[in-house]
């Protein structure tokens, strides 16, 4: 099985004036290909900031994160935007989708900035379109459609780059529990199809249904174990 | 991103803020119709000036007394009484530098002919006039030495007048009356004079030509002239000409002062200047508008980033680099300036074109101002758009993401 993601004791601290706040206390875990996680935990527990750092939009302040094998440690400003463009796709709870776009020119947004071609961009953000049940909704903007759609919008644009791993913030925080259900139910079939995925949720049912719950609590995991998903 | 994808978002980002990006645009299109504008009309006004002080003649020198102005009015009233035609005669003679000195007097009145009237300035000059102001003749002649000598009733009339009074019909050798108070003159055509145009003081084609000495001695009773028209001997001697004309007027009349020389050039350098300084003071109120605009562009350059930050980070999250977010934000400033610009060019060009279709003088619009004026919109919307462009492309994406 490949790795994908190596943690080695990550640390964040943040400096609040004099006061010191260890967000992260040595976090360490992999993640191998076609894995479905959910990373759990309290408000306050640092799910967020392992989230910026798995996503490389942020450093640690001390320990390792190798992706793919890569240490990121080193790399550049331009080099952690190309990593994410090329590596991660990203969802996030508020979708953060471009509101005057349309569904087919947000998808196809990080390919832009991956130097595709207009024609095969196109094509592309089509195919991912269709994958997520949007066929018929290409030239919607992110207003005229339904949050649910918008998820998968943002899905779609996740994946049009065919990234290393999804990382997915909070996905269904903003919605209702029969569209989240739909929406989990969408990444469970994009896990099948060979998708990493991470879900960063505070909820347990959202946990649940991925195939392993890390548990994180005062920037320490304290549980590892396996969710219901398995058999999906 | 290339350049085509950051064009295309710009545009996208302010079409979609309409009235703001009009409002952010005034400025610029204030300040490129101004330029436009003034250098247009500028341009126009100085061919327009050049052309009529030309039209007047080659190497004039117009003398004449100096008007009276309270102060040392019996100087002046001394100086008018020297200017008769034996003045004329004398200077001819005495200054080598000048080929002839021809003399005229106006006045004005009320032309009659069957139903029409019309009120003209009426000029009473010689032969010479039509030479030295290289006017040339329709058809019939101009005054003869004759009509002069005998004081003949005849009349040339310009263009303008003719047509005034006669329309399509033949004009030579019909009669006219001239009415000056209660007393009337009556004249016959003999000539009519091409059209010379607007030039630079009156226009020669609503006036009427008579003998000198017909309006001396019949109309005005007077035995001094109001004007000397002298032609130099060639446009290097034109210096001379004054000179000499300034020691003649000064001997005879024991003083420097009561007169006033002219001649061409200086007419030419003097309307240069009006025009420059002119030029200058609008080019100036443009050049600030357009300073203006700029800080006005930057203002909601800075709006717009601080607006987007979330998308800033979504782009960021999404691989955008530095270079791309600098770009994307330097081209929206750049497409809202120049949008600017391209409108104040229509704009500028529109009002050049309104003032010299009222102000009866050629606007030039020429495409190297146009593409200055433009250039300059540019410029103004790439400096006004780095610091924002900077802003927006160091944003930390976890903060930017963060943003509420
Ligand atoms: N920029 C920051 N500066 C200072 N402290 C921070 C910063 N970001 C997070 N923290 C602190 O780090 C700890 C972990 O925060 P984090 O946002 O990762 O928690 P979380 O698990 O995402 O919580 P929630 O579920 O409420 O989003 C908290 O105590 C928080 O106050
Ligand atoms: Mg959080």
């Amino acid at each position: 099985m490949s790795l994908v993601i190596e943690a080695r004791d990550l640390r964040k601290i943040y400096h609040m004036g004099e006061e010191e706040v260890h967000a992260l206390r040595g976090v360490s875990f992999k993640v191998v290909k076609q894995e479905f996680i959910s990373i759990m935990g309290p408000s306050g527990s640092g799910k967020s900031t392992l989230l910026h750092i798995l996503g490389c939009l942020d450093r640690p302040t001390s320990g390792e994160l190798l992706i793919e094998g890569q240490n990121i440690q080193k790399a550049t400003g331009n080099q952690l935007a190309e990593i994410r463009n090329r590596r991660i796709g990203f969802v996030f709870q508020n979708f953060n989708l471009l509101p005057k776009a349309t569904a087919l020119e947000n998808v196809e947004l990080p390919l832009i900035y991956a130097g595709v071609r207009r024609r095969e961009r196109r094509e592309r953000a089509e195919v991912v379109l269709e994958r997520v049940g949007l066929a018929d909704r290409m030239a919607h903007r992110p207003p005229e459609l339904s949050g649910g759609q918008r998820q998968r919008v943002a899905i779609a644009r996740a994946m049009v780059t065919e990234p290393t791993f999804i990382l997915a913030d909070e996905p269904t925080g903003a919605l209702d529990s029969k569209t989240s259900a739909q929406i989990m139910e969408l990444f469970a079939e994009l896990n099948a199809e060979g998708n990493t995925i991470l879900i960063i949720t505070h909820d347990p049912t959202v946990a649940k249904q991925t195939k392993r719950i890390i548990h994180l609590l005062d920037g320490q995991i304290i549980k590892d174990t396996a969710g219901d998903g398995v058999s999906a | 991103m290339n350049l085509a994808e950051a064009i295309r978002s710009a545009v996208w980002s302010l079409q979609s803020n309409k009235l703001r990006s009009f409002l952010s645009m005034l400025g610029i299109i204030i300040g490129v119709a101004a330029v436009v504008g003034i250098v247009s009309i500028g341009l126009g006004a100085q061919a327009s000036v050049l052309d009529r002080v030309s039209a007047l003649g080659s190497n004039l020198i117009m003398i004449s007394p100096a008007p009276t102005l309270g102060r040392g009015a019996s100087v002046s009233t001394d100086a008018r009484e020297v200017f008769t035609v034996e003045l004329a005669q004398y200077m001819e003679e005495r200054a080598p530098s000048m080929k002839r000195v021809v003399p005229q007097v106006q006045t004005s009145g009320l032309l009659l002919y069957e139903g029409t009237n019309l009120r003209a300035s009426m000029v009473g000059t010689t032969p010479a006039y039509k030479d030295v102001t290289n006017y040339e003749v329709r058809a019939g002649r101009f005054l003869h030495e004759l009509d002069v000598d005998q004081s003949t009733p005849v009349m040339v009339l310009g263009s303008r007048a003719a047509e005034r009074l006669f329309g399509e019909a033949d004009p030579l050798g019909e009669q006219l009356t001239f009415v000056v108070g209660d007393r009337r003159y009556s004249f016959t055509v003999v000539g009519v004079m091409e059209s010379k145009g607007q030039v630079f003081m009156g226009n020669y084609d609503s006036q009427v030509y008579v003998p000198l000495s017909f309006v001396m001695e019949r109309i005005l009773r007077t035995n001094t002239v109001s004007t000397l028209m002298a032609q130099a001997v060639s446009a290097a001697e034109a210096g001379a000409a004054v000179q000499q004309a300034e020691f003649l007027l000064a001997s005879r009349l024991g003083t420097t002062d009561g007169f006033t020389i002219t001649s061409q050039d200086e007419m030419l350098e003097t309307m240069g200047e009006v025009a420059f300084t002119l030029q200058l003071m609008l080019g100036a109120i443009g050049g600030i508008s357009l300073l203006v605009g700029g800080i006005g562009v930057m203002n909601i350059m800075l709006v717009s980033v601080s607006e987007r930050t979330r998308e800033i980070g979504t782009r960021k999250a999404l691989g955008a680099k530095y270079r791309d977010l600098l770009l994307q934000f330097l081209v929206e400033s750049l497409v809202l300036s120049t949008s600017g610009g391209a409108l104040g060019l229509i704009l500028g060009a529109l009002i050049a074109n309104a003032v010299s279709r009222f102000g009866d003088w050629p606007a030039s619009i020429e495409l190297p101002a146009l593409a200055v004026a433009f250039g300059f919109s540019a410029l103004v919307g790439l400096v006004a758009g780095v610091y924002p462009a900077m802003q927006a492309a160091k944003l930390d994406p976890v903060v930017a993401l963060s943003y509420e």
